[in-house]
């Protein structure tokens, strides 16, 4: 079997709402502590759905939109930079898994 | 009418529903609350729903044409990994054939599912057909407490829901149980770990061939060893009625330092020699992820209950690997029916303050479930113990290379053989370590 990208993966999820132009983000992050004060980046690498990325400079940029509500960016933070909703139901993101 | 509920559930997983089901017959009124768009929706499981317990629940769910579960496991095979080699110990038998079966594969969506529309038969069944609900699609935002701190009820949106009591039964990222103060505000990576799965269809022949199953019997496999490439975990693969579950449980903190992304270590298992041949022709249907427990004490909320609050399932962080199997969904289920029944006696004593819920925490500790959970401690740490993960499935490996590979020369003795992998891969202190350890914890 050939090697499935993440995003061919994420390809694959039910994501809630997505008909919506603006959904309300229930992830927030402060990147700016990333970006400074971190000393591992973890999410980026931790994020199971690559929702945390680092560009050329090194920067964290942070989407919640292909957030599959796993919960370990929620434990591996030890900074306190993020802070960590469930999705709205009408109004936010979030998985219908179809087998989960 | 009186819109007050006897009890609210937040969470329409394994333990909400187990404790609405109990609730529902036990004559309560009662209100779960699922965020998903139906019970199941958001739910991640390797899965296997271990022991008997639900036979008690849902009584001969097997002869049921559409019972919720996949298959019943029949067959268990445990495989220590090197890069190149496999060495199982393979475990079938027709005494897994009766009923009640003691393990069955799941898949959470279609299965909560299923457990949801027998809650919604008891409830109509019952004295409060028309004033206990399954509510879908609603998230629960915080729970209402009273001037004294007890809780009396739940707040969604602009709406509030009042109740004598409350189970949380939300999961292991349980926000609300941190929320009322029974868990820290912020819970480390040191005792969970991030699960990721794939769904994997095949012909349902293929499958029943290559799996060597009959009728709906199933086969359970975890992995130990390079499946995880040095990082603390394992792997798994259930077989479903026409897919596999296949998927890595990954130590969070030790991936932290790993630098590796979960996505790719799974890349590497499915391309392991033992893997990617019996997954070939298969079609990925869904990637799904999930942080899990892994059994350490440690991690558990410092109270499970509280003045109108209990706490059930994963989200007291009821789970427990002791290297026999993983054991999550059978707690969840176990817990979630004390803490209903112990709701049903507090409505009985018309008393759901902190002291008359403590028997919550007392049935549970007489149950198998925490029993277990102190017993196996030690197991949860021994397995957590690097070489468990590195150089023991390497010597195994080793080992077995040696033993069944034959050469046209002489051949060593086993026990040459066993010193030459030993002092390959370990060492006789470490593994006389070891063995004391195992032979105390397991």
């Amino acid at each position: 079997m050939k090697d499935l990208s993440i995003a061919e993966r994420l390809g694959m999820v039910n994501y809630r709402n997505q008909g919506k132009t603006k959904a309300r983000a229930h992830i927030e992050v402060e990147t700016d502590m990333c970006n400074s004060t971190c000393p591992h980046k973890c999410t980026t690498y931790v994020c199971p759905a690559n929702c945390y990325t680092l560009d050329d400079l090194g920067k964290v940029h942070f989407q919640f939109e292909d957030c599959i509500e796993c919960g370990t960016c929620m434990f591996a933070c030890d900074q306190g930079a993020v802070t960590w909703r469930y999705p709205h139901p009408e109004e936010g993101r979030g998985v219908t898994w179809n087998f989960g | 009418m009186d819109d007050r509920f006897d009890c609210i559930i937040v969470g329409g997983g394994v333990a909400g529903l187990s404790a609405a089901l109990t609730l529902a017959r036990g004559g309560a009124k009662f209100l779960l609350i699922e965020r998903g768009e139906f019970s199941g929706a958001k739910n991640v499981s390797g899965g296997v729903l271990w022991g008997n317990q639900l036979n008690d629940l849902v009584p001969n769910y097997w002869e049921e044409e559409d019972a919720g579960f996949e298959r019943f496991i029949a067959h268990r095979r445990l495989t220590f990994m090197d890069e190149g080699s496999s060495f199982s110990i393979d475990f079938k038998s027709d005494h897994f054939k009766q009923t009640p079966y003691t393990g069955v594969v799941v898949l959470r969506a279609r299965f909560d599912a299923w457990l949801a529309s027998k809650v919604q038969e008891a409830i109509e069944e019952g004295p409060h057909a028309d004033e206990s609900f399954i509510a879908t699609d609603i998230l629960v935002e915080e729970l209402v407490k009273d001037d004294s701190g007890k809780v009396v009820g739940i707040r969604a949106g602009d709406e509030v829901f009042n109740s004598d009591c409350v189970i949380l039964a939300e999961g292991v990222n349980n926000l609300l149980t941190r929320q009322v103060g029974l868990q820290s505000e912020y819970v480390g990576a040191d005792y969970v770990a991030t699960g990721v799965k794939e769904v994997i269809r095949f012909d349902r022949k293929v499958l029943e061939d290559r799996f060597q199953l009959d009728g709906l019997s199933g086969m359970s496999n975890e992995f130990i060893g390079y499946a995880t490439q040095g990082v603390e975990g394992g792997g798994f693969l259930y077989t479903n009625r026409d897919s596999i579950s296949l998927g890595l449980v990954l130590g969070l903190a030790e991936l932290r330092k790993s630098g590796k992304k979960p996505y790719d270590i799974l890349n590497e298992f499915k391309k392991h020699p033992a893997i990617k041949d019996i997954i070939k022709g298969g079609e990925v249907a869904e990637y799904s992820a999930h942080v899990v427990s892994t059994g350490d004490m440690r991690v558990m909320p410092k109270e499970i209950y509280a003045d109108g609050v209990m706490v059930a399932g994963e989200a007291a962080n009821l789970l427990l690997n002791s290297g026999k199997a993983i054991q999550g969904m059978d707690y969840a289920m176990a817990s979630g029916v004390i803490a209903a029944q112990t709701a049903l006696n507090a409505k009985e004593r018309k008393d759901h303050s902190a002291a008359s819920l403590k028997s919550y925490r007392d049935e549970l500790e007489k149950s198998y479930v925490m029993k277990d959970l102190r017993a196996f401690q030690g197991a949860v740490h021994f397995l957590h113990n690097e070489a468990m993960f590195t150089r023991v499935p390497a010597l195994v490996c080793d080992f077995g290379r040696e033993f069944f590979t034959i050469k046209n020369q002489a051949t060593p003795k086993v026990s040459q053989m066993l010193r030459g992998a030993i002092k390959r891969n370990s060492s006789y202190m470490e593994l006389i370590k070891l063995g004391l350890k195992g032979g105390r914890s397991l």
